[in-house]
């Protein structure tokens, strides 16, 4: 008797880590990406828990990422809740992506005080939906409020977040990592699964370009009407592209010296 | 502790503090202040009375579509029989009165009877008669002065020696019109059901306007909540009852030597939600700087709208209701942070990117092309590059355009990727600037 009460308890708290067992309790939503189906437990994005999207710059397929279940919370009729997105969201790319634009909600807080709480209300609203945050920084107990809301509201929540806040533990559902794949795409790292041990790396191509070897230079058909100035010049020794993260805005950020040292080009 | 006066200076209701130390009502104002010299009197405000009997009746009118207010009364009387099948019994009717009033602050005594004179009777009593029959039995025992006849009269019938109602039904008709003249036999009628006893409705209003004078001043505005609550809960009620609904609620704040603070609650959809309501509240309070101390509160709705099927919450789809949770999140977010700051997104017909999206609210349709070949996010103002320093992956697509409204621009768009593996969109513009830069994100 009591063993099946404890059974039971174990089945049906997804907060617990049994082992090396996965635990199918987790309600998820597929992500739309077979290969990351497969790693995650439960089979997707696990509903009802936050969810920690970590990339050191932004461009690597982090809203790709999420396209598919964003389009399916739309075509359900709920809503996606963007809070204080670092860039305007461009009609046009997200209509293409399947996202429904009669569903999205985008919300400006002044500080990151408020932005937070934002954060808190939308997860606290109804039932179902999602929310998309880029909190700068986030303490480890206001991260625990937003789960605990998550979980209440049956809520996906995305935390896009800076690479240091790897640095802290958290107490998110989730957490992954992109990188820059080469020609294989953009690696996803699952840092952290509720429920498993964190499964290996998936390699997924986000974009169409994302497979384009590095060098331009075999590539009439795309570069043929570039100015001659583009070709001309390349490489230097410390690239001057500037970040287009706001948060990195003014800093004077030089990359890190030199092109990535990549896979060598296999085109096709 | 406080009482209630009238004008010949009795107290007429005390609360249980003054009742534990002997204060009772009946007693002269000057004894009672010799009992306690600490007493806090209050005079009796006849028209308040009256106006708060007005509120009670609208806000009971979501329970039963016949509420009278009879003149000669304080008190409601509402007709339970036809409600039964959505209420309950009158007893789990009054019952659920009597604790939903209670929240609202009101103080309720309910009974139920088959007849309005009978009801008035047993509501002192608690008692709930079911059965006309029954009348006789059950409230024959009442004291004489109980019964809704003036005070006059009932001393005389005590001076016959009638002591209780029995006394009086035990009397043929004859012999009660003899004596006390043709209104008590009629009454006694009324009350047994034997006369028919027809009493005039109220109607609800088109309006709500509500008023609450604070006990003691308030300083703090989140202690405003408490009270304004309250009459938001009264609001609703009479919403309900009137099958009627709110967009805006206008709330004055009375102070000492002051002009009014107010406070604007505006709604993205009409409701008759409390809970809704308390939600925009109190982000409107947090953000209220009060003058003074607060002495009274107005709370007015100049607009009950008609409430549409489909509106309510008796009409339950998943869209619609996902519809009011975004609405109410909406109005959550405008009341801290500003109307601005919460808005969806809509395209615009422009062939420049910058000019081809703008802000919506949630009741105008949200449409756009669909670009596929297009970033998710847009810098928010194009940022100048250095080209040599990204990999040309696709393009140009060139974009030209806007010769008419004198923003006219041409540019050559490309899809870059930067040093560390971002995907990116760039320009290379001819006019107005020359030069290239970074305006998107392929995220």
């Amino acid at each position: 008797m009591q063993n099946k009460a404890l059974n039971n308890l174990i089945e049906t708290t997804p907060q617990l880590w049994k082992g090396r067992r996965v635990n199918h309790r987790q309600q998820t939503l597929s992500t739309g990406y077979a290969r990351l189906d497969a790693r995650l437990p439960g089979g997707g994005w696990p509903l009802g828990a936050v969810s920690e999207v970590i990339v050191r710059q932004p461009g690597l397929g982090e809203l790709s990422l999420l396209s598919p279940v964003l389009s399916r919370i739309g075509e359900a009729g709920q809503w996606v809740v963007l809070v204080d997105p670092p860039w305007l969201p461009y009609p046009p790319a997200l209509q293409a992506r399947g996202i429904h634009l009669g569903r999205l909600l985008v919300v400006r807080s002044r500080n990151e005080q408020e932005s937070l709480w934002a954060c808190e209300q939308a997860l606290a609203s109804g039932r179902g939906g999602a929310l998309m945050a880029w909190p700068e920084r986030i303490p480890f107990s206001r991260l625990r409020r937003l789960q605990l809301a998550a979980q209440e509201h049956a809520k996906l929540a995305f935390l896009h977040r800076p690479e240091r806040a790897l640095e802290a533990p958290s107490p998110a559902a989730l957490r992954l990592k992109l990188e820059p794949g080469g020609n294989r795409g953009t690696r996803v790292d699952l840092l952290k699964c509720r429920g498993s041990h964190p499964p290996d790396p998936a390699w997924i191509r986000f974009s169409e370009y994302a497979n384009t070897p590095h060098h331009t230079s075999g590539h009439e058909p795309f570069a043929a009407n570039a100015p001659r100035s583009l070709l001309a010049g390349r490489a230097p020794a410390t690239p001057r592209a500037g970040s287009v993260h706001p948060r990195d805005a003014g800093t004077g950020d030089t990359g890190r010296g030199g092109r990535d040292g990549r896979a060598p080009r296999t085109d096709h | 502790m406080a009482a209630t006066v009238e004008r010949r200076e009795r107290i007429i209701d005390c609360n249980p503090a003054a009742k534990a130390c002997g204060i009772r009502p009946g007693l002269a104002v000057s004894a009672a202040r010799a009992i306690l010299d600490t007493l806090a009197v209050a005079e009796r405000d006849p028209a308040a009375e009256r106006d708060t009997l007005e509120r009670l009746a609208a806000w009971c009118y979501q329970y039963s579509s016949q509420v009278c207010i009879p003149d000669d009364r304080d008190g409601l009387l509402l007709e339970a029989g036809a409600s039964w099948r959505l209420f309950g019994s009158p007893q789990q009717l009054a019952q659920r009165l009597q604790r939903e009033l209670g929240q609202l602050g009101y103080h309720t005594e309910c009974g139920s009877a088959p007849t309005p004179e009978a009801a008035w009777l047993a509501a002192g009593q608690h008692l709930h008669i079911s059965a006309q029959g029954r009348i006789r039995q059950q409230l024959g025992v009442l004291p004489l002065e109980q019964l809704a006849l003036d005070t006059a009269r009932i001393k005389a019938m005590e001076r016959m020696g009638f002591r209780q109602l029995r006394d009086l039904l035990r009397l043929p008709r004859r012999t009660l019109t003899r004596r006390f003249g043709p209104s008590l036999p009629e009454y006694l009628d009324r009350l047994l059901g034997i006369l028919p006893d027809p009493r005039l409705f109220y109607h609800p209003p088109e309006e709500f306007a509500s008023r609450l004078e604070l006990p003691a001043e308030i300083h703090a505005c989140q202690a405003l909540l408490f009270p304004l609550k309250r009459l938001l809960g009264e609001l609703c009620g009479v919403l309900r009852g009137g099958d009627s609904a709110v967009q805006s609620v206008h709330i004055s704040l009375g102070h000492e030597d002051h002009e009014d603070s107010t406070v604007q609650l505006g709604l993205q959809s009409p409701t008759q939600d409390t809970d809704r309501l308390v939600g925009v509240l109190r982000e409107r309070l947090e953000r209220l700087r009060l003058p003074q101390a607060v002495r009274e509160i107005r709370l007015e709705a100049p607009h009950l709208l008609k409430l549409r099927a489909g509106q309510g919450t008796l009409f339950h789809d998943t869209s619609a209701e996902q519809r009011q949770d975004i609405e109410q999140l909406t109005e959550r977010l405008q009341a801290r942070l500003g109307n601005g700051a919460v808005a969806g997104i809509t395209g615009v017909e422009d062939h420049r990117p910058e000019y081809s999206w703008r802000t919506r609210t949630l009741d105008e349709p949200a449409r756009s092309t669909a670009l596929a070949h297009r970033p998710a996010w847009l810098l928010p103002r194009p940022r100048r590059c250095a080209i040599q320093d990204y990999d040309i992956l696709a393009g140009p697509e060139r974009i030209e355009s806007g010769w008419w409204d004198g923003r006219d621009c041409r540019r050559d768009y490309f899809v870059v990727r930067d040093p560390r593996g971002s995907l990116l969109w760039a320009f290379h513009e001819y006019k107005p600037k020359r030069g290239w830069f970074l305006h998107g994100i392929f995220a």
